[in-house]
């Protein structure tokens, strides 16, 4: 019966887990992280940034953790990357470590580094959770089972594909990994995560991501969220940057019952950049909640986000980022473009670009619009003969073409773009024509 | 060709078209005049089946088909072409390859395959290089940052390509400087022939110096208020709307 439910049941289950597992070198951090954890609670309405995604149902849901499973996805974005290294339920597998052979990246699973250099690794790990809006970053802290540490010295020849599967055949299965990238001074990467996997089974995969750039460091970086339909995605990624660094970040969610994807971004240091894009679809229930917040820390920083929503059927997207700069900065920059398109009355977009400014000298620009299909553009493609669900899809497109065409890959937009058509409506119509 | 009987129109609530009764056989060009906000674009639109604008009398046929029960989209497979008087930017959607879909569309509905590439593209630079226009303009998006001129041409070419039975081109010499308005004019020409019919929506009687019309129809509020040769929009250009006004209350 539903009174008899526990509504705290997942928070239980997280801490009975927690109490499960044997103490590694970090239990110190993982203790401090889960008592955080524990005190405030999973984020509920009140909250401020979770006030689109309500999480009572799955507060009300024990979980366990994933057992480890064999290798069981490829991935669609390997085909241009150089290494691949899969992760199957928060594991990486030490062979497809061993195989990565690019001089430029050295590679170690989480445990590997956590048993090797635990103190330097505890001290990385705690800058991201801080926030209140990144409890599940705490709780990563607290249950992350693995992981990699990439260390990045020189000029990587491809780009490193990082698979994140999660495989159960059980509906209260959770993952909790964590991927850590040190970029070294001058260095340059490519890092392609992408999450998939599901297996019809209710999966929550909680997942953290850590970007720390060195002076002159410039990494592109993409998650792709394409699981299933039933799998929950809270994925955390923080990005540290210091002077003169260059980030490029690509946010694609296509998959999903729930994801839920924070960015944090810290300029740190002058000269540093930061570019996001984010590429949020939904369709059918899905909701995609993408949260992003930039703090330009340091003079002569830059940011500029750009997000496109697309919500089909009863979806929700939102997206929501805000800008801090602080004060005892100039000549900080930042730029915010976000444009909805709703594609069905009961589907809903929400879109909040917040800027808070503590400095004189600063260059700031925002602007959010949502709407439908523009019925003028529509009826010039119908007037030339073009059958209805091709223009439809035409228009669709052409919403997503500027951000599509500013993905820093071609081979990751042509695979994206692909699994993108299967998505939409009128899709085979467009596979021919491109 | 085309059969108007008292077709009625609304736009947004609004009695637009009041009455329209028009007749295009095969071959056949036709001039319509009038003065702004008459309803010559609502009667364009109407006919090549916008959806918001809602008939609420009349009937049209086309080829002897009923034309208001088919959607924008057939109608235009069917062999009639709207040159749009605002042709509308689609950013991110490509010129050609919008030509490729809307010749493809045509071919499918006749039964023929789809265009080779090749031969696609040799075709559309031809006609391109008869209306004097870049081929840059291929790789762009459908208007996107065209000059007024330049769309217009634009629209020339979609009907080139298209070779329409039934061409309404609306205003399409509006706007145009004398060298636009010739090269317009050769892309009409260019189509003229026994099996086509040509409507041409015009404010001067400029664009008829180029293109000669076989009948003039002078429309105003919402109707055709007179028709004739080409001496009428002569007789317009020379006197002015109002004259027919008076001449209709005397
Ligand atoms: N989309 C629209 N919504 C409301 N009114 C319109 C719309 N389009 C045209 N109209 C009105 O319909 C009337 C006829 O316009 P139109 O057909 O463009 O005239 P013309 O082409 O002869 O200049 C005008 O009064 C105009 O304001
Ligand atoms: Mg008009």
């Amino acid at each position: 019966m539903n009174t008899a439910r526990d509504k705290d049941a997942a928070l239980r289950s997280f801490e009975a887990a927690w109490r499960a597992r044997p103490a590694d070198r970090i239990a110190a951090t993982r203790t401090d992280a889960m008592q955080r954890f524990l005190a405030l609670g999973l984020p509920g309405a009140r909250d401020e940034s979770w006030r689109y995604t309500n999480l009572r149902a799955l507060a009300g849901r024990p979980f366990v953790d994933a057992e480890p499973a064999p290798s069981a996805r490829a991935s669609w974005l390997a085909g241009f990357c150089g290494s691949a290294v899969e992760i199957v339920n928060g594991r990486p597998s030490p062979a497809a470590i061993e195989s990565v052979g690019d001089p430029a990246l050295s590679i170690e699973s989480l445990r590997a580094a956590i048993d090797r250099d635990p103190a330097s690794l505890a001290a990385r790990l705690e800058s991201i959770g801080a926030a209140e809006s990144e409890r599940w970053a705490l709780l990563n802290r607290a249950l992350f089972v693995d992981g990699l540490r990439v260390r990045i010295a020189g000029r990587a020849t491809a780009p490193l594909l990082i698979v994140h599967s999660a495989e159960s055949a059980r509906d209260d299965a959770a993952v909790h990994s964590r991927v850590i990238v040190e970029v070294d001074a001058g260095a340059e990467a490519t890092i392609i995560e992408h999450h998939l996997g599901g297996s019809g089974h209710a999966t929550l995969v909680n997942h953290a991501t850590q970007l720390h750039l060195a002076p002159g460091a410039s990494v592109d970086h993409y998650r792709v969220f394409s699981s299933d339909d039933r799998t929950t995605h809270f994925d955390a990624l923080e990005v540290v940057q210091a002077a003169d660094s260059r980030c490029r970040q690509f946010t694609v969610a296509i998959g999903g019952a729930l994801v839920r994807a924070n960015l944090s971004g810290r300029l740190d240091a002058p000269g540093a950049e930061h570019d996001s894009h984010a590429l949020l679809v939904g369709r059918a229930a899905r909701q995609v909640d993408c949260v992003n917040a930039i703090v330009h820390a340091a003079s002569r920083t830059t940011s500029r986000q750009t997000a496109r929503a697309l919500a089909a059927g009863s979806s929700r997207v939102v997206f929501n980022s805000r800008v801090l700069v602080e004060a005892g900065t100039a000549g900080a920059s930042s730029n915010q473009s976000c444009r909805g398109l709703l594609l069905s009355p009961t589907a809903e977009i929400d879109t909040r670009p917040q800027l808070e400014i503590l400095a004189d000298d600063v260059k700031c620009a925002h602007g959010a619009t949502t709407g439908r299909l523009d019925p003028n553009m529509l009826f010039y493609l119908l007037s030339r003969g073009i059958d209805r669900a091709a223009a439809q899809t035409l228009l669709i497109y052409a919403f997503l073409d500027d951000l599509l065409t500013g993905m820093s890959l071609p081979g990751a937009r042509r695979a994206i773009e692909d699994a993108l058509i299967g998505e939409l409506p009128g899709a085979d119509l467009l596979r021919s024509t491109r | 060709m085309l059969k108007i009987s008292q077709l009625r129109a609304n736009v947004a609530g609004r009695s637009i078209l009041k009455g329209v009764d028009l007749e295009v056989r095969a071959g056949e060009v036709h001039a319509i005049m009038g003065p702004n906000g008459s309803g010559k674009s609502t009667l364009a639109q109407v006919l090549a089946g916008r959806e918001d604008y809602e008939v609420t009398g009349g009937s049209v046929t086309f080829d002897g088909a009923d034309l208001l029960a088919m959607p924008a989209e057939e109608r235009a497979r069917a062999g009639l072409f709207l040159g749009f008087q605002y042709p509308v930017e689609i950013p991110g959607v490509n010129n050609a390859y919008l030509l490729k879909a809307a010749l493809n569309a045509k071919r499918k509905r006749a039964g023929l395959a789809e265009v080779d590439a090749y031969e696609f593209l040799s075709l559309i630079k031809a006609k391109m290089k008869f209306m004097g226009m870049d081929e840059s303009f291929l790789g762009r998006g459908v208007n996107e940052g065209f000059s007024g001129g330049e769309k217009k041409r634009n629209e020339i070419l979609q009907m080139l390509v298209l070779e329409p039975r039934l061409a309404l081109l609306d205003e399409t010499d509006s706007g145009l400087d004398i060298d636009a308005l010739k090269v317009v004019a050769k892309g009409v020409n260019s189509l003229r022939s026994a099996e086509r019919s040509i409507v041409l929506v015009t404010h001067y009687q400029r664009l008829l110096d180029y293109v000669e019309p076989d009948h003039v129809h002078v429309f105003a509020d919402g109707r055709i208020l007179k028709s004739g040769d080409k001496t009428l929009a002569l007789a317009l250009e020379a006197r002015g709307y109002d004259w027919l006004r008076e001449g209709r209350v005397a």
